[in-house]
């Protein structure tokens, strides 16, 4: 029974061994699909899928209907939908990339796309026949490169706009000035003017804090946030960005910071936006039916953010909201190929998923479910429409090694905003550590 | 033969009789069979592969590469992990001790007996059910928030404050280590259950000498119950260096405001998943494992002063 | 039956209760006693409220619609909401009760695997004198010092390799295989309580471990076992990270996985029926802690009857 010294070390290096070769040997994107030189066809045999996303119920509902739409037009692929919140998802697709175990078709975020791409673990999307790409605009389907090849399809776009909480300003006797040719400092002195008139108790806006904000601001000022894997904005731009912020929440235009600071991590519904303590917040557009929802009805409007300096130059762009990926560990790309143009392309799937994952990126499906909009959505629609007509080129995708840009951004910004940093030296200290941690990755 | 028996037995057997020294190696390798292949096969190997991927470059999608010792000399110029670092002592210097305190004193209490006694275990454990519930996120901020619980109450008392604990760097670790104090019921339980091991006639003995109930306390309770507060300690040390899940479920992940909560493992979890530095967390863990062993070495060592065993 | 351990057959809380108020008796007139049992109440009466509030408020905005939740912090209802526990529990295309399910089916069989092989291995560190027990019993602690987001990749790939993701195998072998140290480490410390002539005396009339640890050791460690048991049972049930990250297929997703999903904070949140569901999947929780804290309590009492 009891194993000799020598059996027990070879039983231990054994299990070590076959570890850390499970770690290498899965770790690499050896599928199919990145074989590449043939393209991969339909298999006559019934084929599973892993279908996998975050989101809440609603997502998943719609998900699943759509699911079923695709599994009635092709009878021979039976597709698992498998679904968790945001940060269990990242944490999830990592192990499971890492175990060689990774789902077939992949929603996938702009901040994580490169990370997985140029790491070699998401199929190239050119050479799979099965999907069609040609419905998208080229500036939107741009923004699922990395590098020359394409790895996302994009799901849908939405834009950076203001909401302003029109029952709040009723409330208050106030008028939005003109929002088509307003400056930042309008913006500052209405947001002051709520202020004011509510006693103090109502901020007018709210700091703004994202990944998307960042690169609009940078744009406005001639500049891009990243070019080519380096951070491209220059430390006055990024202070200035801080120093707005901070200006906001000096001057009364925005709440508190510590205000503010409590709000940045909790979801929608519990901002000082939703539960009317705020006039105006930044946001995509496309969230405009969750807020709706979340003030309980108010009446909202979505305006554009101010110009700024930008001059004649267009700068602003539409974002992704979302990509489909096919992971390159799949066995079955075709498939995965032909469930992501259904998911994109196709009228069914239009009309299970909506606009609960933003706006439809093809221009087609986006007109056929035009008709069933609600009037938050169609809104949404019509800004995103109105946007299109000054669009700048698309940015380059977040590079590899930044997908912790927001928690960045956002943690930089409270150091500013409590005074803890200047803007000048938050603006270096970012720049810096976005710039190793890029470096460090590739 | 009854264990009444046995226990007659026992007490006439002389004190000072030999034990039996034979080694028990056949007997131990029995009892700890499931043990062995589990740290063999589950945990053992594991442990050794995130060993050796300290020492590498290991982003979790690709295979890891060897780097040497970067990862250790990347951790001396790593201003978060520093933070990481201050904000975890802090919250186990204060943690630990506030949190077995309250356990201990509740479970003396409990112990003790008094009415709805039944009603009071259930109500203190409460907490600990919820405490890693994604609810508690949502309440914590209804309590310490800007206009929060807590600020109305020191409004009541006629002091004006609007100050957000929960969000403001300089009292966000404070509202972390209350969360932690006020999840007692783990230790609490653990408390109870060696108390109700400390053999009843005991305290009838003393009571009919005279003892008072502190000196019964000081004379019983605390020496029988040193290994228990011994465990209690050691593992809540253990625990509250690897804390996690509070953190992550008030600041949403980011170990926010401005890294005030940002918890050692919190850091390391955003390292290794959230900027696919698997390589480098691995070589955080393994620092941690080194920080609490020594802890846990202190504590042994330290216990043979004051922790009373039966052998 | 007489015995020397334990109480006789008086129920065990009344004992103490006796034993304070004939202490008191002996200190002052009734008055002052009366005085400070008087202030204890209002202590405990404090603490629960303290305990007891969050809870309320969790059932309360359950029944409340999800735009009244926030910003509420009163325990009145203005509205009786049902809809967030019907609409809640088939909010996510499978009845709730599935989730129930598979977070029951996980926590039964880690509740077995825990108290049989833990307390073996706690037995062989407490009693035992064998080879290597001070390294082996180190390298138990440092298990429990790792922290799991460095081992779960290297343990997912070794799961993979035998073809165990997306089946319970994972999340319940472990269990069977004594790698919760922290369960060896309570039992060893409550064994080493346990007066060590009990087992020697055994031995000397003939007992085998086998013996003493059954018959001897095992019915004396009731609170430790019911301790091991209530903890694994909500630890498991809790339990969010590794089950997430086992599990794909959601018809085998568990309660806490099931319960995330009902916010996100990308998109719009059922607040409402992710807290009507916390309060479903709290309720085995209290009745397994209501029904085991009676075995915390009687432990000794009970022993001396068998």
């Amino acid at each position: 029974m009891r194993p000799t010294e020598l059996s027990r070390r070879v039983l231990v290096s054994a299990f070590v061994l076959s570890t850390a070769l499970g770690l290498t040997s899965c770790g690499t994107a050896e599928g199919p699909a990145a074989a590449g030189s043939s393209a991969p066809a339909l298999s006559d045999e019934d084929v599973t899928l892993r279908l996998t996303w975050w989101g809440a119920d609603a997502r998943t509902a719609r998900t699943q209907e759509a699911i079923e739409a695709f599994e009635a037009q092709h009878p021979t692929i039976d597709v698992v939908g498998e679904f968790s919140d945001w940060s269990g998802y990242w944490d999830k697709l990592a192990t499971s990339t890492a175990g060689g175990n990774s789902p077939d078709v992949i929603q996938m975020d702009q901040l994580y796309l490169a990370s997985y791409a140029d790491r070699g673990v998401l199929a190239d999307l050119g050479s799979l026949p099965q999907l069609d790409t040609s419905n998208l605009e080229a500036s939107v389907l741009d923004t699922g490169r990395s590098g020359e090849t394409l790895y996302g399809m994009p799901a849908s776009t939405t834009a950076f706009a203001i909401l302003v909480n029109q029952d709040l300003l009723d409330e208050l006797g106030l008028a939005l000035p003109d929002t088509t040719t307003w400056t930042w400092d309008d913006l500052t002195a209405f947001a002051q003017q709520v202020r004011a008139k509510s006693g103090g108790s109502i901020a007018g806006i709210s700091p703004w804090n994202n990944e998307y904000s960042l690169r609009l601001a940078a744009r406005q000022a001639g500049e891009e946030l990243f070019t080519d894997g380096e951070v491209t904005i220059s430390p006055e731009t990024l202070a200035a960005y801080f120093q707005r912020s901070l200006d906001w929440v000096k001057n009364g235009a925005a709440q508190s910071a510590s205000q503010f600071s409590e709000q940045a991590s909790v979801a929608i519904d519990q901002s000082d936006f939703s539960t009317g303590k705020q006039a105006m917040t930044f946001t995509q557009v496309t969230q405009i039916s969750a807020y709706a929802a979340a003030t309980g009805g108010a009446k909202l409007t979505a305006v554009p953010i101010p110009a700024g300096d930008a001059g004649a130059e267009p700068y602003f762009y539409l974002k992704p909201g979302m990509y489909w990926t096919v992971s390159a560990q799949s066995e079955h790309p075709a498939e995965a190929a032909l469930l992501v143009d259904f998911l994109v392309n196709s009228e069914e799937a239009a009309t299970a998923i909506g606009t609960e994952r933003g706006i439809p990126a093809n221009p087609s499906v986006r007109e056929f479910i035009a008709g069933t909009l609600t009037p938050e959505e169609k809104q949404a629609v019509d800004f995103v429409d109105t946007a299109s007509e000054n669009l700048g080129d698309a940015p380059q995708i977040v590079p590899n090694g930044a997908s912790e840009l927001d928690k960045i951004i956002q943690r930089y910004l409270l150091e500013v905003l409590f005074e803890r940093q200047t803007p000048q030296a938050a603006a270096e200290a970012f720049i810096s550590e976005v710039q190793s941690s890029i470096d460090a990755a590739s | 033969m009854s264990l009444a028996e046995l226990q007659q037995l026992t007490l006439r057997r002389p004190k000072g009789a030999p034990r039996p020294e034979t080694p028990d190696d056949r007997a131990a390798l029995g009892f700890l069979a499931p043990w062995v292949v589990g740290v063999l096969a589950l945990t053992l190997g594991p442990m050794l592969v995130s060993l050796y991927l300290a020492f590498t470059d290991y982003n979790l999608l690709q295979d890891p590469n060897w780097v040497g010792l970067a990862n250790f000399e990347h951790m001396l110029t790593d201003t978060r992990l520093h933070k990481a670092l201050a904000v975890t002592f802090t919250y186990v210097l204060f943690g630990v001790p506030g949190q077995l305190a309250v356990a201990l004193a509740l479970a003396l209490v409990l112990d003790r007996g008094m009415r709805g006694l039944t009603f009071y275990r259930s109500a203190f454990y409460l907490p600990s059910l919820l405490g890693s519930s994604v609810a508690i996120a949502m309440l914590w901020r209804l309590l310490f928030g800007g206009d929060g619980l807590v600020n109305q109450l020191l409004g009541a008392v006629g002091l004006e404050v609007d100050r957000s604990w929960i969000s403001d760097p300089d009292t966000a670790l404070s509202t972390i280590v209350l969360l932690h104090v006020w999840t007692f019921g783990s230790p609490m339980i653990i408390f109870l259950a060696g108390l109700r091991q400390i053999p009843r006639e005991l305290y009838e003995a003393a009571s009919t000498d005279g003892a008072n109930l502190l000196q019964q306390f000081r004379a019983i309770t605390l020496p029988l119950l040193t290994p228990i507060i011994f465990f209690n300690l050691v593992l809540a040390v253990i625990n509250s260096f690897q804390s996690f899940t509070q953190a992550f479920i008030v600041s949403g992940g980011t170990g926010g405001p401005a890294d005030a909560t940002l918890f050692y493992t919190l850091y390391l979890y955003q390292e290794g998943f959230g900027a696919f530095r698997m390589g480098y967390a691995s070589a955080l863990a393994w620092l941690l494992v080194l920080i609490i062993g020594v802890f846990t070495a202190i504590n042994f060592w330290a216990s043979k002063r004051w922790v009373h065993y039966d052998d | 039956m007489t015995d020397t351990v334990t109480l006789p057959a008086a129920p065990s809380s009344q004992t103490p209760q006796d034993g304070a108020a004939q202490t008191a008796r002996t200190r002052g007139p009734g008055a002052a006693a009366r005085a400070r049992s008087v202030l204890r109440q209002a202590f405990m009466v404090a603490v629960v409220v303290l305990a007891l509030y969050p809870v309320l408020w969790l059932v309360v905005s359950s029944l409340r619609p999800d735009g009244a939740i926030f910003g509420n912090s009163s325990l009145l209802l203005d509205t009786f909401e049902v809809e967030n526990y019907t609409g809640g529990w088939t909010a996510l295309g499978k009845p709730f009760s599935t989730y129930l399910l598979n977070s029951a089916v996980i926590v039964a069989g880690s509740v077995l695997g825990n108290l049989i092989t833990c307390s073996m291995a706690a037995y062989a560190f407490a009693r035992l004198r064998f080879r290597f027990q001070k390294p082996a019993f180190a390298l138990m602690l440092v298990t429990i010092m790792l922290p799991v987001h460095v081992v779960i990749v290297p343990q997912y790939v070794l799961f993979a390799q035998v073809d165990a993701i997306n089946t319970f195998l994972p999340l319940i072998l472990p269990k069977f295989l004594a790698t919760d140290a922290f369960f060896i480490f309570l039992m060893v410390q409550f064994i080493r309580g346990l007066p060590k002539e009990l087992d020697e005396a055994a031995r000397i009339d003939g007992a085998g471990h086998g013996r003493i640890f059954f018959q001897i050791l095992l019915p004396l460690m009731t609170p430790a076992l019911a301790t091991t048991a209530i903890f694994t049972f909500l630890w498991t049930w809790n339990d969010f990270f590794s089950q997430l990250i086992y599990l794909t297929d959601p018809n085998k997703y568990t309660v806490p996985v099931a319960l995330r999903t009902f916010v996100d904070a990308q998109s719009e949140s059922s607040f409402g029926a992710m807290f009507a569901m916390s309060v479903v999947s709290i309720v085995p929780l209290l009745i397994v802690f209501a029904v085991g804290q009676k075995y915390l309590i009687r432990g000794i009492a009970t022993t001396g009857i068998k």
